[in-house]
């Protein structure tokens, strides 16, 4: 680790206790969605569309309710159809198709049975008469002229009112004159980039149990990055109050962005609401990968312009994403992600398409990744046309507190120099190459975000406490929960129980995306410990016979001035105060909720040593070296889980990830076989060090750091296989044909 | 009176303009202007914006306070996975 600010000393942030979930886990006793049973549950299974883009003329399902155990089936009549503008909108005309099915694999109906095998063969059972629609499968296709609408209810947005548009966003971001900087400048690199679709991977299937009450309330298990969002969703979807929808967190083993929304709690509620009974719905692997939402695709053009002198001056790009069949703003969020270098011309043209393949949805810092494949891709050309060292160059241009983000807005305090500094004194980088190797290097930038959390923390009257948060927990969270717990208030980590409470429990939580749960989160928790804390200095005067102004905290414990304060006489320690709470006042407990402002953004600088097998074009890493800021790393160990994890994540997507589509729209690789994901055996450990630059707007400096470290994979492997081969690969995945290729044409 | 920065696709309501300066005592008093001078601004604004407020984003910055020297940067929703 590097600390590279005076940093505060810590009793235990900074910590590395064993995770409070964590012995659960490992035996096999943490509960995950799937592992939830109710007393007379039903199974239920989907029948989804075999065509890319088609009306649905008619559904009998006629010969399927009268199959062996079929209890109920719904198709889109059963929800309610919500007004175009409504937010989650398209979220219900994704999770069951009206009228339109707009991929393959689209949901057309769901069975509810006794077995999951009976629901499967009464789904199929279910007769759907179509008529073919014609289906995009490209960005080119969708952004032709006159194409056809890959989805008619698509609308353009930030624009006046229209026409309906396969064009989600059409949006520019400018600074400076990019014409004339490229006209002055003494080296331009232009290169043209695209990317398949990946999927985030996750192990766990999305699952869930619904319990549909007489009194018309759903009790809901499920996996999920935030429940208070299943809620939300859930009932908008089937038009109900969010009162009627209490949502119980399971386990997740892996979200990544991809449970950021619902695609089957709803289905169940109402399923559940026509049987009287539990419903469970599993989703299979086939049905992960071709009905949920990937990362999208993109193309991207990107030039640039720098001085003989290394310094960069301009930068022109083009970019277009293809978010499958419902719209969303990756374009834009693509342009507004590149913020690692000064860069004082700037014109990006961006785009947002639709397709008839699955709605997108987020994975790890959201269009990111694209950007920064396509941009550090040429500043590594830059470099070597300049004959510079890379991280020499990125360090001359590394963008620092004020200089200007693609958004127009100025840093605020970031490390993007200090991971540089820090990359380039690390043992990876100083130590010579491998023999028959090659070195490559990147950057990567990720904004994190904050919005609403809430905490409560309970004290127990023998001194242990209770922390309350809505946060599911992906990557440690429980743990900083508690550690920044035990170091406001002063008591061990294993004094405290963090728990992720349901939606009835705990004040309302936005989602554990956008690297905010530590953040935001953490926020709040402190926040309610320093409310707990004035409480017990109040409980302490009252047993001291002082007045409360004559109170300090100090670990752990009240000290009164009158009693002797720090010369003498006995702290008297939370334990101390708790065991009389209900003779000074009452139960001892404090909730905050925030909409947390200030997240800090965080910057990564990673580096891989490589092979390349110029017989098959398969590549090998041999060593990589992951950078990042964390602010503060409240929990090392999870921090660097979190950089290995989006490394490995990002290697993949460069190497070997990608949805391969037939003619029809059909996902050719719908398995972990053929759609290849790393594992264990395919990678070195991924050595991480941790830069610390505190970010100002949290109590203890956090910086989030589950998403960036996904940025800079795709352009660090790219780099060193173009210093490897001498190929410069512009097309993801680098899969050994793709690679082969390439190597084959070389020099010709 | 606040600064306020905005994005390209603010700046058709504006004529072009990046910046402009608008009088109002939190966020929304400030959005509630611009709809004013800019008809159709104001609208859009709330329908998706965060705000970069003297250097820290807000989501929902509506009732935000802000004063004469505050510079306010109308960003997209930030996101995230």
């Amino acid at each position: 680790m590097t600390a590279t600010e005076n940093r505060p000393t810590y009793k235990y942030v900074g910590t590395r206790p064993i995770r409070h979930d964590g012995y659960d886990k490992v035996i096999g006793k943490a509960r995950f969605a799937a592992d939830q049973n109710l007393p007379g549950q039903l199974h239920a299974a989907y029948h989804r569309s075999p065509h890319a883009h088609a009306r649905i003329v008619s559904i009998d399902t006629s010969a399927a309710a009268n199959m062996p155990g079929v209890k109920a089936i719904v198709t889109g009549d059963d929800f309610p159809t919500l007004d175009a503008k409504h937010p989650n909108a398209d979220t219900a005309a994704n999770v069951m198709a009206r009228g339109t099915a707009y991929y393959h694999g689209h949901a057309i109906a769901a069975v509810a049975a006794n077995t999951r095998a009976e629901a499967q063969a009464a789904a199929a059972a279910i007769n759907v008469e179509y008529e073919l629609l014609p289906a995009i499968l490209s960005i080119d296709e969708s952004m032709a002229d006159g194409a056809p609408l890959a989805n008619e209810t698509n609308h353009t947005k930030f624009a006046p009112p229209g026409e309906p548009s396969n064009f989600s966003t059409i949006t520019n971001l400018d600074r400076g004159d990019v014409d004339e900087a490229m006209e002055a400048a003494d080296v331009v690199i232009e290169r043209e980039f695209d990317c398949a679709h990946v999927h985030q991977g996750y192990i766990e299937p999305h699952a869930c149990v619904v319990d549909t009450g007489p009194d018309g309330k759903a009790s809901v298990w499920c996996s999920s990055q935030g429940h208070f969002r299943v809620r939300s969703m859930t009932a908008d979807v089937l038009g109900w109050d969010k009162s009627r929808v209490k949502v119980t967190p399971a386990e997740i083993g892996g979200g990544f962005g991809g449970k950021t929304t619902v695609y089957l709690e709803p289905i169940a509620a109402r399923l559940s609401e026509k049987t009287g009974r539990p419903v469970k719905i599993v989703m299979s692997r086939e049905e992960v990968l071709r009905a949920t939402g990937p990362a999208p695709e993109a193309k991207l053009k990107i030039k640039i312009g720098a001085t003989k002198d290394g310094e960069l001056t301009a930068i022109d790009g083009w970019m277009a994403y293809g978010v499958g069949a419902f719209g969303d703003m990756a374009g834009l969020i693509g342009a507004m992600s590149i913020a690692s270098y000064k860069l004082p011309n700037l014109r990006m043209e961006t785009y947002t398409v639709l397709t008839n393949t699955p709605k997108s949805a987020a994975y790890r810092a959201p269009s990111a990744p694209h950007a920064a494949f396509a941009v550090e891709s040429v500043v590594d050309e830059v470099a070597l046309k300049l004959g510079m060292d890379p991280v020499e160059l990125r360090l001359k241009n590394a963008a620092v507190e004020g200089d200007l983000t693609a958004m127009g807005m100025p840093h605020p305090r970031v490390g993007l120099v200090e991971c540089l500094e820090a990359m380039k004194v690390s043992d990876h980088y100083t130590s010579d190459v491998p023999e028959g190797a090659a070195r490559g290097m990147a950057v990567g930038f990720w904004f994190n975000i904050g919005e609403e959390s809430s905490a409560t923390v309970n004290l127990n009257d023998d001194g242990t406490a209770i922390v309350l948060t809505g946060s599911p927990d992906i990557g440690g969270s429980r743990a900083s929960m508690a550690l920044m717990a035990a170091e406001r208030l002063g008591i061990d980590v294993y004094s405290i129980t963090p728990v992720v409470a349901d939606t009835e429990a705990v004040g309302f939580t936005d989602v554990t995306e956008g690297s905010r749960a530590t953040f935001a989160t953490g926020k709040a928790v402190v926040q309610a410990c320093d409310d707990l804390i004035e409480q017990l200095k109040d409980r302490a005067a009252s047993i001291m016979s002082v007045d409360a102004d004559q109170i300090t905290w100090v670990d752990g414990a009240a000290i009164s001035a009158a009693h002797g304060g720090s010369e003498g006489g006995e702290p008297l320690t939370l334990a101390a105060i708790t065991a009389q709470a209900k003779r000074t006042g009452g139960p001892l407990t404090a909730t905050a909720s925030l909409n947390a402002a200030g997240a800090g953004p965080s910057f990564a600088v990673h580096c891989a040593d490589l092979s390349v097998d110029e017989e098959t074009g398969v590549v090998s890493v041999l060593r990589y070296t992951a950078v990042q800021d964390a602010g503060t790393a409240i929990h090392p160990s999870y921090v660097e889980g979190q950089l290995q994890g989006g490394s490995v994540q990002g290697i993949g997507w460069a190497l070997n990830e990608e949805y391969v589509y037939n003619a029809d729209g059909v996902m050719d690789n719908a398995s972990f076989l053929d759609y290849r994901i790393p594992v264990a055996s395919d990678l070195p450990l991924i050595e991480t060090i941790i830069v610390e630059v505190p970010n100002p707007a949290h109590p203890y400096g956090v910086r989030g750091v589950g998403e960036t470290g996904i940025v800079p994979p795709m352009a660090t492997i790219a780099n060193a296989i173009n210093a490897a081969t001498g190929v410069r690969m512009t097309s993801l995945p680098m899969s050994p044909p793709k690679l082969l290729s390439a190597l084959n044409k070389r020099g010709k | 009176m606040p600064t306020v920065h905005l994005m390209t696709h603010h700046r058709p309501f504006t004529g072009g303009e990046a910046v402009v300066e608008m009088d109002g005592g939190t966020v929304g008093a400030v959005i509630d202007a611009l709809e004013e001078r800019y008809p159709g601004l104001g609208e859009m604004l709330r329908a998706g914006s965060s705000a970069g407020i003297d250097g820290e984003v807000h989501a929902e910055p509506e009732y935000v306070p802000v004063s004469p020297d505050t510079t306010i940067y109308f960003l997209a929703p930030l996101v995230g996975g």
